[in-house]
């Protein structure tokens, strides 16, 4: 079976938005919303740390990292048991999905998502430009919409558009299920968490946070199971490092970045919140 | 406009217009869905994939990005934006700016046709009509081009030719700007000479032969090579480098220690395994200190001191000057140094790139003269510099100062990368010097890992001299901070007229706004080309509408953080009545006289550019998109210096002074930073405009999806400094000092060093609640520098008057200031 999961290097991540901006304008995101939200681990607002400026000059306590945070995928998905009318589901490749045909919009599941990762249609959705963007249609008034992992692209052989923008290449797409694939590697062999693991949901997002990794090193937009060798690394000196390789960054702290106690760092207020 | 002469009356409702344009439309659509199967998985998603026209062209702005990017088209309309690997596929990049492109296209701030201000005419220019509530009357583009080339040819006339000043910015990366100076040449008009950011690489310059801007540095390919990257004032993955972020990630990923020297906690500070939180303006202090550290470690490169740079050298005790052969030897040479061999003590006149057994220190008589070695005089220079007795004046704790420099002199090639912030202070260019020589003394240069500044130079078109022809007799040029001096007082002489390009300096970027102000209040008449309705552009008198890059063909070259040149393919016609630079450069040269000396379209200029360039075959480029330039070395410094003795000074006998410091080896000299400064008491708070990841200079500032990121200006301040004053995180404040003022939301921040305060740069007026950022920078520079001190500036904060009208942006709407259409007029 195949298993779509996505790996993002926290190390390599820049906090740059592209992954969020590239996200709106591939799936035709409305205005005021977002399904991919760059959050700041750190200090209350955007880009900001956490800790005190150091007065002795030395390094300090200050810290801050990046977490992009949309959809989970979760295999133990909320959202999908709470479905009254079974708009959301699992797909087969294990994307979670919503039929927006059948969604009527009573946003049981945005309750449900630990991770607030949905957003709901309340006024007639604004484009910019207003035809729209990207390469699926947008959804109307009155459902609730979210990162479908661009199911239309995956469909396509192609990675998501998350993906493909990002400069730092802290992204990796893939197969879970394929024990060969590079987010099963690295899953492996990096330290990775999943956000509020506690709760049960089982989230096919992991985070790489502590060592760094060597990201998505190929420069396709197409999915890793499409490219002829099956190793994104064309001359394989790249490959996944072993533990014991001569590690950098180990003075940076490793403690747990998963987000505790239902708490999300800082979120772009969205045009649209759930406060009727 | 649409076929028949009318037009849409409202301002660009999106692609609706380029459809009325019949500009693509669905004559173009393929499916390339392969059967009804695949749709059926995604029930209720209709996708699009395999349906765009897709079009590979680059994106223009001066990011030093130029990033190949494919444009994806259906139903006559720009869908989105993808990064297209360029011919070397490892340079693969984009940003976030780039990639919302979809949006800037049809943004409602374009310029749609030639306008005139209704109150001006050659005759009576009404200088008084100009500013924020000035008309523009809308006129044709002959009428336009006959007004400025009739107004230019009258003030030669009367005034001669210099009294009009050709301004190019830098806000389109093609080669139009090389026309623009063409016919600046051909004409005898004042052109602009840069003034912006050439601190830095001025004073590498005086050290190693080269550097202008930054220095050249090895391609960013070679990054990864690198052991340990000491980034220096620069927040590298925000600004200007993040497209190729993957490099430095790359390195970090493979060993390197990243070092960040900065005030702030930046992102890239947050991914440093060692951060020195320098006091602003202290940066040649703690290069100093590093310096005295190699010396008391012994760390230095004696083969590369020996080999490539003057330190053994011989400096007379008598003048200061060095030694020369032609003092020691009857036939020496006059520009030649002299070094004595260690244990025999005989003199020898030194070659570039050639390595001995040279003496580094000591003193000797050589000729009858007494000498010390140029190590030796730079050794007891940095004496007093030990970290220590830094460590209170830059801030930074002495053994962090030790570990960084030990880092880089120990563990293998790697490098310095300065941006251009540290030539933002009055005397940066001291800064540029230190670290020159600091690199010399560890022997970073010429070699895989090495690095010299925070973006590489990329591939230049060369196209010899296209913009000063032989038979032309150019006018004089003015540098960017001597223009209010020209236009308001005649000094050093009087600008009457201004034809600006690709620029939104006047009116938004240049310090001191409202001195700028009074100097476009000066002219008789001021012709702004661009294709947003900028600040720039509503003081202007006359306006050209400039079509998007997107419907602008172009060879994009020069400062590319990457070795190639880009094909700027148009991806559409331009919308509504604008029309490329070229065009009104060759109609007013046809006015003017030098018609013939312009090719007759774009294209053949492009294609005759390209032809002078032996490593670029125009067919090539044009259907990769890309061509990369192979002639562009990977690693720099590889051959003999640029110097008069072919190798790195380590001592300058003829260096310049500036308020009473001389500068034959780095000393430090600040202005507003100093801790004496007289006026730090009433305006207590360094202000700094950093630049974000969310524009590119004033570019951009109108993207709704950024945005929604990040809304309006702010000023990041420590939350001690603010609730000192009384300031509540979020609450609108009043930023002043003696020049002017701006009201902006403060945004407590700890990653601010206290005493530090910053405003993003790249705002428009009408973000401001109150005034403009650059209402409170000044524009005195220094006398070596010759660049604009941005960063140099001192100001004082307190909470904002109750009274101030901040409904813009709290009335909860998402798109921030909100877009106001340009001008339309006429219809």
């Amino acid at each position: 079976m195949t298993n779509y999961g996505l790996v993002i290097d926290q190390e390599r991540c820049i906090g740059c938005q592209a992954c969020a901006v590239s996200c709106k304008q591939e799936n035709n995101v409305p205005m005021g919303q977002f399904w991919n939200r760059v959050l700041t681990e750190g200090g209350e607002k955007m880009d900001t740390p956490s800790g005190g400026y150091p007065e002795d000059g030395g390094s300090g306590s200050l810290d801050m990292q990046y977490q992009p945070t949309a959809c989970q995928h979760c295999e133990n998905a909320p959202c999908v048991k709470v479905c009254p009318v079974n708009a959301t589901y699992t797909r087969d490749d294990g994307i979670v999905e919503i039929d927006y045909d059948k969604c009527i919009g009573c946003r049981y599941c945005m309750a449900a998502c630990p991770y607030n990762a949905r957003v709901f249609n309340w006024d007639e959705p604004e484009h910019m430009p207003e035809e729209g963007t990207g390469d699926v249609e947008a959804r109307p008034q009155g459902v609730v919409e979210k990162c479908t992992f661009c199911s239309h692209r995956v469909e396509d052989g192609l990675d998501p558009a998350c993906v493909v923008n990002c400069p730092a290449d802290a992204r990796i797409f893939g197969d879970l299920d394929d024990e060969t694939s590079t987010v099963s590697k690295y899953i492996n062999e990096y330290e990775t968490d999943q956000l509020l693991e506690d709760r049960g949901t089982k989230p096919k997002t992991h985070y790489i946070s502590g060592e760094m990794s060597p990201g998505r090193p190929q420069t396709s937009d197409k999915m890793e199971s499409e490219l002829d060798d099956v190793s994104p690394w064309s001359d394989g000196d790249d490959d996944v490092p072993s533990k014991e390789a001569d590690s950098v960054g180990s003075e940076s702290s490793s403690s747990s970045h998963s987000v505790e106690g239902g708490e999300i760092p800082y979120a772009t207020p969205a045009k649209s919140g759930g406060d009727d | 406009m649409t076929d028949d002469g009318t037009y849409r009356r409202d301002v660009l409702k999106a692609g609706g217009a380029a459809a009325a344009l019949g500009v693509g439309g669905s004559g173009f659509l393929q499916s390339l869905v392969e059967s009804e199967d695949d749709q059926d998985l995604n029930a209720s998603v209709q996708s699009f994939v395999g349906e765009n026209e897709v079009i590979q062209t680059v994106c223009s702005p001066n990011c030093r990005g130029k990033c190949p990017i494919d444009v994806h088209v259906r139903d006559g309309q720009v869908k989105k934006i993808e990064p297209h690997p360029p011919e070397d596929e490892q340079y693969k990049r984009a940003c976030v700016l780039g990639l919302s492109h979809t949006q800037r296209v049809y943004d409602p701030t374009r310029l749609k046709f030639p306008m005139k201000r209704a109150d001006w005419s050659p005759d009576d220019p009404n200088p008084e009509g100009r500013g924020p509530d000035a008309e523009f009357k809308r006129v044709s583009w002959d009428e336009a081009l006959d007004l400025v080339a009739d107004k230019m040819q009258s003030l030669k006339a009367d005034h001669g030719a210099e009294s009009v000043l050709f301004h190019e910015g830098s806000g389109n990366y093609g080669q139009t700007g090389k026309s623009f100076k063409r016919l600046a040449s051909l004409f005898g008009a004042t052109q602009s000479a840069w003034g912006i950011d050439t601190n830095v690489g001025r004073g590498f310059n005086r050290v190693t032969g080269v550097g202008a801007f930054l220095p050249p540095t090895n391609e960013a390919e070679d990054w990864e090579n690198a052991n340990t990257i000491i980034v220096w004032g620069s927040d590298i993955f925000s600004s200007q480098f993040q497209m190729d972020a993957s490099k430095i990630l790359d390195a970090i990923e493979n060993g390197a220690k990243l070092v960040v020297v900065d005030p702030v906690y930046t992102t890239t500070a947050s991914k440093a395994d060692l951060w020195l939180p320098v006091e602003p303006g202290k940066d040649v202090h703690l290069a100093l200190a590093m310096m005295h550290t190699v010396f008391e470690d012994e760390t230095y490169d004696e083969d590369f001191l020996q080999k490539r740079t003057t330190a053994p050298a011989l400096i007379r005790k008598d003048t200061g000057e060095l030694l020369k052969a032609s003092d020691v030897f009857e036939d020496g040479g006059e520009q030649q140094v002299v070094a004595v061999e260690q244990g025999t003590n005989s003199p020898v006149a030194l070659e570039p790139e050639t390595g001995g057994a040279y003496a580094l220190f000591g003193e000797f008589t050589v000729a009858g003269v007494e000498c010390q070695t140029a190590l030796t005089k730079l050794r007891d220079h940095v004496a007093d510099y030990a970290p220590e007795e830094v460590a209170e004046k830059t801030g930074v704790d002495a053994e962090n100062i030790r570990t960084a420099i030990r880092w880089l002199a120990t563990r293998g090639p790697g490098g310095i990368a300065p941006s251009y912030a540290l030539g933002r202070y009055k005397h940066g260019h001291i800064f540029g010097q230190a670290y020159a020589m600091l690199m010399g003394m560890t022997g970073d240069y010429g070699r895989h890992g090495n690095i010299h500044a925070h973006h590489s130079g990329g591939a230049t078109l060369a196209a010899g001299n296209w913009a000063s022809p032989e038979d032309a007799d150019p006018g004089p040029s003015l540098t960017f901070p001597n223009y209010p001096d020209a236009m308001i007082d005649g000094d050093p002489h009087q600008i009457r007229a201004v034809y600006s390009i690709e620029s939104n300096m006047m009116g938004n970027q240049f310090p001191d706004r409202q001195r700028f102000r009074d100097a476009i209040r000066s002219l008789e008449m001021y012709v702004v080309a661009d294709m947003h309705h900028t600040d720039t552009v509503q003081h202007a008198d006359i306006i050209f509408p400039v079509p998007h890059w997107f419907e602008q063909e172009d060879i994009s070259s020069g400062w590319g953080s990457h070795p190639h040149l880009g094909y700027r393919h148009k991806v559409q016609e331009p919308l509504w009545e604008t029309k490329d630079d070229y065009y009104a450069i060759q109609e007013l040269a046809d006015r003017l006289g030098f018609g013939d000396r312009f090719p007759e379209t774009k294209r053949d200029m492009l294609r005759k550019l390209a032809g002078r360039d032996d490593d670029i075959d125009f067919d090539t480029l044009f259907e990769q998109g890309t061509q990369k330039k192979e002639s562009v070395p990977i690693v720099k410094y590889t051959d003999e210096f640029p110097t008069e003795t072919g190798r790195i000074k380590m001592y300058d006998d003829d260096a310049p002074s500036e308020e009473g410091v001389t500068f034959d080896v780095p000393r430090p000299l600040e202005d507003r930073t100093a801790d004496d400064y007289e006026k730090a008491d009433e305006y207590p708070l360094m202000f700094m405009q950093k630049h974000s990841r969310f524009r590119i200079h004033s570019q951009y500032e109108m993207l709704n999806w950024v945005r929604e990121i990040n809304p309006e200006p702010q000023l990041d301040i420590h939350p001690k400094d603010a609730k000192a004053r009384g300031i509540g995180d979020g609450e609108y404040v009043r930023v002043y000092n003696d020049r002017g003022e701006m009201v902006v939301k403060a945004k407590y921040n700890d990653a601010f060093q206290p005493g530090l305060v910053n405003t993003d740069q790249g705002w428009w007026s009408r973000d401001f609640v109150e005034g403009h950022l650059q209402d409170l920078t000044h524009n005195e520079v220094s006398e070596v520098g010759q660049t604009m001190a941005f960063y140099d500036v001192r100001v004082a904060v307190e909470p904002a008057p109750d009274d101030v009208d901040t409904d813009k942006y709290e009335s909860g709407n998402p798109l921030g200031a909100g877009a106001e259409a340009a001008p339309t007029g006429g219809d």
